[in-house]
């Protein structure tokens, strides 16, 4: 069969006697002979009746339509037919959608309201961006809680480590109002440990302390450190987690039986 | 509409015999090319399909032993040009014969019949559905799930899944349907018998 020659257009035009008579003549011939071509013209004959069917030829067409496919008991049987099949499948794709992909089921909708698809993509693809900043973030949180953890344990805190500075912080109380202590930053120092004083009388076992920037809610590291005799708790911190600005330690004894005690403030400000 | 077939035996043994050596074979190819020519009559408008095509093989059959000896060709294009023929002199007796104000429109054809066959055609179409094999329905639900412009996409991305092209998908989709046609119409006829 002469692919090339049968196209959608020219059996439709055929179908709808628009076609010279050497034309009629050569499709015939190739609908004798060939199943493929038959088969063909059949389906361009469905595709006709389908579109009359959903009201979608032109009146033109429809009038040729009706004068050569609805014309005799059994044309018109075979219409209510077609009828009857399309109605059942369109009432049944309704009823239970089609199963495809979940991609598929969720972009069908948005296919036919392509005007959305850009904003919509914009949308997604922004969402996607701030997953992954969020998630790097956390990411970066969790690994700076490790580190400070293991800063923090107690065979850790016994040693004395290689470029750590030290700095001394009294709770912040009214009467002391907000004097900072002072981090300068410098190249050579990677560890700062800081030696918290507490002036509550009761002792716990364990401190749990909150690292924050002052006036952000955001947490910067949180650690539980094991208190000491001397009314100090040793708290380390890479320094690499500090930027410029004011901060604040807020600190909770934690009893053993996991009640938690009032908290003691202090603040340093790095620079 | 359809007539009795006024061929003697003996020469549809011999229209079976040119057409294929192989008897069995030679049968389904005359249904073929029976079914094939009333379809061309439909094709060109002619109003009595069925009669015509019944017409052309009476006419083989006169010819058929001389054929048989010299004719070398493609018996279905032999036909067809009994069939050209056969459009030609149709053409000529009823020229402009149908006018659009003479039949109904089908939609109010169907409105009108309805009541009849409805209940029938929908039982019908049920019991071939189930016969019709879970694969090849889901084939059919998909393709006429959706009407008008939707179809388009939807049938371009049913054959990208199949992994084949819109051409062939409804050629196959045809085939389907056509034999769920056939087994619907088998099934009303039965229906309307046994009324």
């Amino acid at each position: 069969m002469d692919e090339e020659i049968l196209t959608d257009t020219l059996l439709r035009q055929y179908l709808l006697r628009k076609v010279d008579h050497e034309e009629r003549q050569r499709i015939e011939k190739l609908f004798m002979t060939d199943s493929l071509a038959r088969d063909r013209v059949l389906a361009a004959e469905q595709e006709l009746i389908e579109d009359y069917l959903e009201d979608s030829l032109t009146t033109e067409d429809k009038e040729i339509f009706l004068s050569h496919y609805a014309r005799t008991p059994e044309q018109q049987r075979k219409l209510r037919i077609n009828k009857s099949i399309k109605h059942w499948a369109v009432k049944e794709a309704q009823a239970t959608p089609i199963s495809s992909s979940i991609w598929s089921r969720f972009l069908e909708p948005l296919r036919s309201r392509s005007a959305y698809l850009v904003p919509i993509a914009v949308a997604i693809l922004i969402a996607i961006v701030i997953a992954y900043v969020w998630l790097n973030r956390r990411m970066e949180y969790w690994a700076i809680q490790k580190e400070v953890a293991q800063l923090n344990t107690p065979a850790s805190l016994s040693q004395n480590l290689p470029q750590m500075a030290s700095l001394w912080l009294r709770p912040v109380t009214a009467r002391s109002g907000e004097a900072q202590n002072q981090i300068t930053k410098q190249s050579d120092i990677r560890i700062v440990e800081l030696f918290l004083l507490t002036i509550q009388k009761e002792r716990y076992p364990i401190y749990h302390a909150v690292v924050q920037r002052v006036g952000e809610k955001e947490l910067i590291v949180t650690a539980d450190v094991e208190a000491r005799s001397d009314n100090t708790i040793h708290f380390r911190l890479p320094v690499h987690i500090l930027t410029n600005g004011s901060y604040r330690i807020r600190i909770n004894g934690i009893a053993t039986d996991g009640s938690t005690g009032p908290a003691e403030e202090y603040t340093f400000s790095v620079d | 509409m359809a007539r009795d077939s006024v061929i003697p035996p003996e020469s549809f043994d011999e229209i079976l015999a040119w057409l294929n050596h192989d008897r069995d074979l030679a049968a389904s190819i005359y249904l073929q090319i029976h079914a094939d020519l009333t379809r061309i009559f439909t094709f060109n408008n002619c109003s009595d399909p069925e009669g015509l095509t019944d017409e052309a093989f009476d006419r083989l059959a006169k010819k058929i032993h001389e054929l048989r000896q010299d004719y070398e060709g493609d018996p279905r294009l032999y036909l067809y040009g009994i069939a050209r023929n056969l459009i030609k002199e149709e053409l000529k007796k009823v020229k402009n014969q149908v006018s659009l104000d003479d039949f109904e429109p089908a939609a109010k054809t169907v409105d009108e019949t309805e009541q009849e066959t409805a209940e029938m055609r929908d039982d019908c179409l049920h019991s071939c559905l189930k016969k019709l094999g879970a694969e090849k329905r889901k084939l059919i639900l998909s393709y006429y799930a959706k009407e008008k412009q939707a179809k388009i996409d939807h049938r371009a991305r049913l054959a990208m899944q199949l992994g084949t092209n819109v051409e062939t998908l409804r050629v196959r989709v045809y085939r389907i349907r056509a034999a769920l046609e056939e087994c619907v119409e088998r099934c009303i006829d039965r229906k309307a018998k046994r009324k």
